[in-house]
């Protein structure tokens, strides 16, 4: 029977894996998308943080977050001990979802023409189609995402659960719209359509207009003849006796409701000459506009700010350079000699740097609102790049205002996104430590109340018997302790053994429920942290648990996480008492 | 100062109704140029004639007998200089730039150091008389591209054949395997570049490997006629540069390709090495002047190669380089705009060489580089007389050239951008047909 | 209703101005001014006050707090102006159509672009950076000043400064469009029709909104004509509202713009390069248009094989108002030099020499009577020499713009950078081609391509 039961443990707990890697499409329904957060540290928004709170997600939504709430019945509970939770985060400018070579713009797309399609846009270049000069506001970004994409994985396992997506091109790719990172069609995960005209100052290749000043008179003309074209509609409808039918040109009414001042314009800027440049267009204009993607912002932040321009600040930034200690030199090697010029030029570009890092922290410290834009930067480095700019004045607070309630706000959702609070959409990200901190894992995200679940990286394996690092050398941890693992309601039980040498750590655990001992792989001892990861055999299939421990004293805390199936709490104390030696 | 200007419109005018009397030809014949001042380049200032003959200068100084039936030709107010050297030049060889069959300089193949300039060499190109109206009387005409592009030849800007113009000294041209960009069109990886340069340094490596062989059989074979390998026209022309019978000039411009090179000529044990361009040279001089390695450098009037650079470091480049004890000579680079050669001097001179040194970069020092100061580069007797009188300072714009001796020839004043300024500064028909 | 949320940091947004350019006050003692239009003053004092010249002469005594430099021994003369440049800008040619009057370099500002300083350190303080020639009616230009240290683009413009176009004639637009893609022009009687079309049908366009204009008040149904910024452009030109400034070579083909602008009334009109402008010196004198020129540059292509360094001085003395601009950042560095060589080739008075890079491009480019010589109530740009600017040794000190010291010899940092990569704290060695890169076909890289393309194919 207790046997049969960690069966029947682990294979709930596989199915539940298949079902966490595609919620959207289980296969079989879920038993429930009731959840309990339990125990977790919850940021319900910047700078409002509930300690040991619990969540309870009902249906896609939040239904309560507090401390000692009643855990619904029907409800999957996770202990979330330790963790931390936020509001999923909401991408301001995204090409999330869109692929990458989409045929239907092939003209406007970077990259070396077709033979054919070069002839005929060489022929054609002083009079391309609208689709060779990437001239397609009428595009919707709905019309083209595609849920399949990676890059929307990619954005979700960093803590994003919404992105604005826009199409990609070149001077009008078209119009972007507000998707949850889930679902398995555009319309399942469309959240708001229509968010956005999105525009870039970037010309066709090869064909009209190729360059920024072929795209700034392009958009003014269209802008105009949009304005006729918008005129002459409204006469036809009104009476259309005597008048030729209007052309209906769709690029044209792509453009109406930015005329209402209804739809923003979403402006692709990089670096502050192309912020001048859009801004010059929307003064002679008069759009409704954000600026997208915004690198070098600090010479214009006193700007944005008087002006209250909406604003998206790039997740991107230039690698950080390794820059060699001072005085470091190779054994046998003769002390590099100093190149003043070289310094000072390295000075320089270190200290450009630093203004790139401190850009948020500048906008911040000015009390400007901005969000942050994914399209003109690479998510794998986004985590990392966060914290470059925590590092440099950006408080943890900030940040999350401008990855959840910010953009919330820039796209009308403030009363559905950005918050953990009742009622709003249950889109959570929830990480192991402090978001923002180094080595924090994102281990849960919720869209919608689907939850994806993501395995913390392993620890690079030790050789040999581990040693404690660093720190006071703690109390020897050797000697047998009782551990119970909790597993919903169900108490696991068995023993640890461990034998400290001198900070050199091995040991084994034995559990009451299944038989053998299991020895303890590369296990380290870091001040009253232990960890460890062990194999063991299930019905054939070979299963990793890695334990992560704090001991303190007599007993510990800590967790098991299992591929593929979950991560569990785990306590224990040690046998005799809390002082009991071998 | 602007009096003297429209004196020189009307001399200018007065010049000119002479010449088109008749077409002029350079010509020999023994000139006495009396009364002026000879700047000797080598032996300071004097006053007195200069006295040409079969020639060469015959004498020189205030006291020369003036020969019967001698030209003479009253240099008063008027300075003698030795023709100007190009240290580096397409002159002849490129017409009109943009039109590919009309420039003669870049041949196809990487490795093709049997290439002879001096071949091409169109003695009535445009740009020779555009040229040596300015008083550059001589300049080193060099292929281009490739590691090992071809053999430069030094001309004189007279002459109807290649021969005739011949100034007596070749080198072989080298183009340095560079880590650096060519110009704003060049978006090469930073990858793409390192791997290209390990590759042409290999190649480089291989070739000269080859030619050090190929000279050993090639002299053996002088011996033993067996040895005797196939005809290799590559091989032959560097097996001159492998004996030291003919001087490598290395094109190199960034600092660390200079070093590089320093390196390589040094492992190489190459006795007779020129570098030209050396536009980074500023950066490296020390080490330059410490390798003993002689410089063409040029165009003065260049931009840096670097953003960060000082604004005016190829100004100042000549003028570093000379000061850390490198021995500079200047080149232009150029073909139509050859003429420039005094005004690039003028630059370096203004921005730390000084004239004397400046004076120095474009006569005597290219002509000991390139082994001909018992001809040229100075005024001392027994020189071949090429040089040139003007009223003043030749690097200074407003100076004129009076008069022009190549190798001993009178050559008229006279030039295409001249013969239209004749014709149409006071066009015959006017606004009314 | 739906989007009054997202809308409501946008409605904030009003229209608001840029940031003046700034002016400043300076002092020059004695010095030897060179006011071009005025003669030249021996040990005299130039004041400038916020940034207008408002004394010039003996002993003036600077308001308070004003800066002063002394200048003894050194030459002061106008800030230099470059009637044709490519710098400080980030799109040369939209290369892509013979007509591309729409198009305005004036969007592409690149006040960060390092030329700028290097420019001037030459003594320039006011450049026409224009549109490439790629295209036989290209973009609109735009007149500059160069206010280095500004990062906002909108400082660089000089406010008020006429508008002007690109045209160009021969080789390049024949090249671009004729060989390039099959289309005309290919010939230089291509080019004329294509010019003669574009002001025949700006001057069609310009009279349906004249016809509309006249009939939408008594028939409010009555219908705008479409949009058309090309001709909208054009007819501009055509009322004498933008000079038009045309790259050309040969004689014939300047002869011939000639006549067709007399055809259609426009009269603001500046050859650029115009090599062959000194055969037709009289007739482009009769017009009254304008000819920048290079001092001594040739033979880079066929159309100017039959070139002479004595052009400034040939059309100077047939009454040709005359600039020699520089179309090169480097050769920008010393106009002074280039303006010296019309001394060499021509004779040309110091003055004379002084008012092509001076008072002459100010004249091409409308704003004679703010820059363009020392005189009280212009604009206090001014370059400050080490020796007479006319000789080969001149070295620039001091630039002043509108009163403000952008280059200091003295206090010039070396690396002057405005913006740095720090992805790459060395940058890198660009050997950039010495010999004259035709910049004017800047941005037409992606042409080369296809031909090349072709070619293999």
């Amino acid at each position: 029977m207790k046997m049969r039961s960690w069966i029947f443990f682990f294979l709930l707990n596989l199915g539940a894996a298949g079902l966490w890697a595609q919620p959207a499409n289980p296969g079989y329904k879920p038993v429930t998308q009731t959840y309990a957060l339990k125990n977790a540290t919850v940021v319900v928004k910047p700078g409002q943080t509930l300690q040991m709170a619990t969540v309870i997600i009902r249906d896609g939504l939040i239904q309560a977050v507090g401390t000692n709430l009643p855990i619904p019945g029907d409800a999957k509970v996770i202990a979330a001990d330790s963790m931390f939770v936020y509001a999923g985060f909401i991408d301001g400018l995204s090409y999330a979802g869109i692929p990458q070579s989409r045929p239907t713009a092939a003209a406007g797309q970077a990259g070396p023409p077709q033979p054919g399609q070069q002839a005929q846009r060489q022929a054609n270049a002083a009079n391309p189609t609208n689709e060779q000069a990437g001239i397609q506001p009428e595009i919707k970004a709905r019309n083209v995402i595609s849920p399949q994409e990676k890059s929307l994985e990619d954005l979700r396992k960093l803590g994003f659960t919404a992105a604005h997506v826009v199409p990609q091109g070149r001077m009008l790719p078209g119009s972007g719209a507000l998707f949850l990172l889930t679902g398995n069609t555009a319309d399942e995960m469309l959240i708001r359509d229509h968010t956005s005209l999105f525009a870039t100052l970037n010309g066709a290749r090869g064909v009209y207009p190729s360059t920024v000043i072929g795209v700034m008179s392009k958009f003014r003309e269209l802008y105009k003849q949009a304005e006729q074209a918008k005129m002459q509609e409204a006469m036809f409808a009104a009476n259309p006796a005597g008048m030729a039918k209007p052309a209906n040109n769709k690029s044209l009414q792509a453009f109406y409701p930015v005329l209402d001042k209804k739809l923003p314009v979403y402006f692709a800027v990089d670096d502050i000459r192309s912020f001048h440049r859009v801004l010059t267009l929307q003064q002679e204009l008069g759009f409704p506009i954000v600026m997208a993607g915004l690198k070098q912002g600090w010479y214009v932040a006193d700007m944005i700010k008087s002006k209250n321009i909406p604003v998206l600040l790039s997740v991107d930034l230039p690698k950080a350079k390794e820059t060699p200690k001072p005085g470091e030199k190779k054994e046998g090697e003769a002390a590099p000699k100093v190149d003043p010029e070289k310094e000072q030029l390295e000075a320089r570009a270190a200290e450009e740097m630093k203004k790139l890092e401190s850009q948020a922290a500048v906008f911040a410290g000015k009390g400007i609102a901005f969000g942050f834009a994914t399209y003109n930067g690479k998510p794998a480095e986004l985590r990392d790049n966060l914290r470059r700019m925590i590092k440099n004045g950006l408080t943890e607070d900030q940040a999350l205002s401008a990855l959840t309630t910010t953009p919330a706000a820039m796209m009308g959702m403030t009363q559905a996104l950005g918050t953990v609070e009742k009622g709003k959409m249950a889109n959570l990200v929830v990480s192991d430590k402090p978001y923002f901190a180094e080595k924090s894992n994102v281990r849960m995200v919720f869209v919608q109340g689907n939850l994806f679940e993501y395995e913390a990286p392993k620890a690079a394996p030790a050789a040999g018997p581990a040693r404690t690092a660093g720190g006071t050398p703690a109390a020897s941890v050797g000697g047998k302790w009782d551990y119970a693992i909790d597993a919903q309601g169900d108490a696991y039980t068995g023993v640890l053994t461990i034998s400290d040498n001198a900070g050199a750590i091995s040991g084994s655990w034995s559990s009451n429920q299944i038989p053998g001992n299991n020895a303890m792989i590369n296990p380290v001892l870091k001040g009253n942290q232990l960890t460890f990861s062990s194999q063991i055999n299930m019905q054939g299939q070979d299963m990793t648990l890695e334990f992560d421990l704090q001991i303190q004293g007599g007993s510990f805390t800590g967790k098991i996480s299992i591929p593929q199936v979950g991560t569990f709490d785990i306590k224990g104390s040690r046998q005799g008492g809390p002082n009991g030696l071998e | 100062m602007r009096n003297k200007s429209g004196f020189l419109i009307l001399f200018m005018l007065l010049a000119a109704t002479a010449l088109s009397a008749q077409v002029a030809k350079p010509r020999k014949g023994t000139f006495a140029l009396t009364n002026a001042t000879i700047e000797t380049i080598t032996n300071g200032a004097q006053k007195g004639t200069l006295l040409i003959q079969n020639g060469k200068i015959a004498a020189m100084g205030a006291s020369v007998t003036i020969p019967a039936g001698a030209e003479t030709f009253d240099c008063s107010g008027l300075t003698i200089y030795p023709g100007m050297i190009d240290g580096g030049s397409s002159v002849g060889l490129s017409e009109v730039s943009s039109i590919s069959l009309t420039v003669d300089n870049d041949e196809i193949g990487d490795i093709t150091p049997q290439m002879e300039a001096l071949t091409a060499v169109n003695p009535n190109g445009a740009a020779i008389p555009v040229t040596r109206v300015s008083g550059v009387t001589t300049t080193l005409v060099v292929p281009q591209n490739g590691l090992l592009p071809g053999t430069a030849a030094l001309i004189n800007l007279v002459g109807y054949t290649p021969d005739q113009m011949y100034a007596g000294a070749k080198v072989m041209a080298m183009n340095f395997p560079s880590a650096g960009r060519r110009g704003f069109f060049d978006q090469r990886s930073e990858e793409d570049i390192k791997k290209e340069v390990e590759r042409n340094q290999k190649a480089m490596n291989e070739v000269f490997d080859q030619a050090a062989l190929f000279a050993r059989i090639d002299s053996a074979a002088q011996k033993d006629p067996s040895l005797k390998k196939d005809f290799n026209p590559e091989m032959q022309a560097l097996a001159k540069v492998v004996r030291g019978e003919l001087p490598l000039m290395i094109e190199v411009n960034s600092a660390e390709d200079i070093k590089a090179a320093i390196k390589w000529v040094a492992e190489r044990k190459l006795k007779r090495v020129i570098f030209s361009g050396v536009a980074e040279g500023w950066r490296v001089a020390e080490e330059i002047a410490k390798a003993g390695i002689p410089v063409i450098t040029g165009p003065v009037l260049a931009l840096p190669t670097r953003a960060s650079d000082p604004y005016d470091a190829p100004y100042a480049n000549p003028g570093l380089m000379h000061k850390a004890g490198v021995k500079v000579a200047l080149r232009t680079s150029s073909a139509e705009n050859a003429r420039r050669l005094p005004y690039n001097a003028g630059f370096a001179a203004a921005y730390g060489m000084g004239r004397e040194a400046a004076l120095r970069a474009v006569t005597i020092v290219p002509a000991q580089i390139f082994g001909v100061d018992k001809e040229m580069g100075s005024l001392e007797v027994g020189k071949d007389a090429t040089l040139f009188v003007s009223t003043g300072d030749p690097f200074e714009t407003k100076t004129l050239i009076k008069y022009l001796f190549i190798d001993g020839y009178l050559v008229p004043i006279d030039s295409r951008h001249i013969q239209l300024y004749n014709e149409f500064l006071n066009r015959a028909t006017g606004v009314e047909k | 209703m739906k989007n009054s949320l997202l809308l409501l940091p946008l409605l904030l947004l009003g229209v608001w101005g840029f940031a003046q350019s700034k002016t400043g006050s300076i002092l020059l003692k004695n010095g030897t001014v060179l006011t071009v239009t005025k003669g030249t003053l021996q040990n005299t004092d130039v004041l400038i006050v916020n940034g207008k010249f408002t004394q010039i002469g003996k002993n003036i005594v600077a308001p308070a707090g004003t800066k002063v430099v002394d200048v003894t021994g050194k030459y002061v003369m106008p800030g230099i102006i470059d009637a044709h440049s490519h710098i400080a800008i980030d799109a040369v040619n939209e290369g892509t159509a013979p007509v591309t009057s729409e198009v305005w370099v004036g969007d592409a500002l690149d006040p960060l672009d390092i030329s700028i300083y290097r420019a001037l350190a030459g003594g320039i303080t006011s450049v026409h950076t224009m549109h490439g020639s790629a295209n036989a009616i290209g973009g609109q230009c735009e007149t500059i000043k160069l206010r280095y240290g500004a990062y906002n683009p909108e400082d660089l413009r000089m406010e008020g400064a006429p508008r002007t176009i690109k045209f160009a004639l021969g080789e390049n637009p024949m090249r671009s469009h004729g060989e390039g893609r099959g289309i005309q022009p290919r010939t230089r009687m291509g080019v004329e029709q294509v010019i003669r079309k574009a002001f025949a049908d700006a001057r069609d366009y310009d009279a349906a909104w004249a016809k509309y204009n006249a009939e939408k008040a008594a028939n409010p149904r009555a219908l705008q004509p479409v949009y058309n910024r090309r001709l909208e452009t054009v007819a501009d030109i055509l009322k004498g509202n933008i000079i038009v400034h045309c790259h050309s070579y040969r004689a014939d083909e300047i002869y011939m713009l000639l006549n067709v602008c007399r055809d259609f009334g426009v009269k603001k009109l500046c050859f650029q390069h115009v090599n062959e402008g000194f055969k037709v010196a009289p007739e482009l004198a009769a017009f009254g248009a304008g000819a920048s020129v290079f001092a001594d540059w040739w033979a880079y292509k066929f159309e100017v094989y039959y070139s002479t360094a004595y052009n400034a001085a040939i059309l100077t003395r047939n009454g040709v108002v005359t600039s020699i601009n520089s179309d090169d950042a480097e050769l920008m560095r010393h106009l002074y030099h280039e303006a010296a060589k019309s001394q060499h080739f021509g004779g040309l008075s110091d003055d004379e020499a002084l008012a092509l890079i001076t008072i002459n491009p100010a004249k091409q480019l409308g704003v004679e009577n703010r820059i363009g010589s020392i005189e009280v109530g212009k604009e206090g740009d001014v370059a400050v020499f080490d020796q007479h600017p006319l000789s080969v040794y001149a070295i620039p000190q001091l630039t002043i713009v509108d009163g403000i010291i952008r280059f200091d010899r003295q206090n010039d940092k070396k690396d002057m950078r405005l913006e740095v990569d720090p992805a790459q704290p060395i940058p890198a060695f660009n050997m950039e081609n010495y010999e004259h890169v035709d910049r004017c076909m800047q941005g037409t890289e992606d042409l080369w391509y296809y031909l090349f393309e072709n070619e293999k194919h």
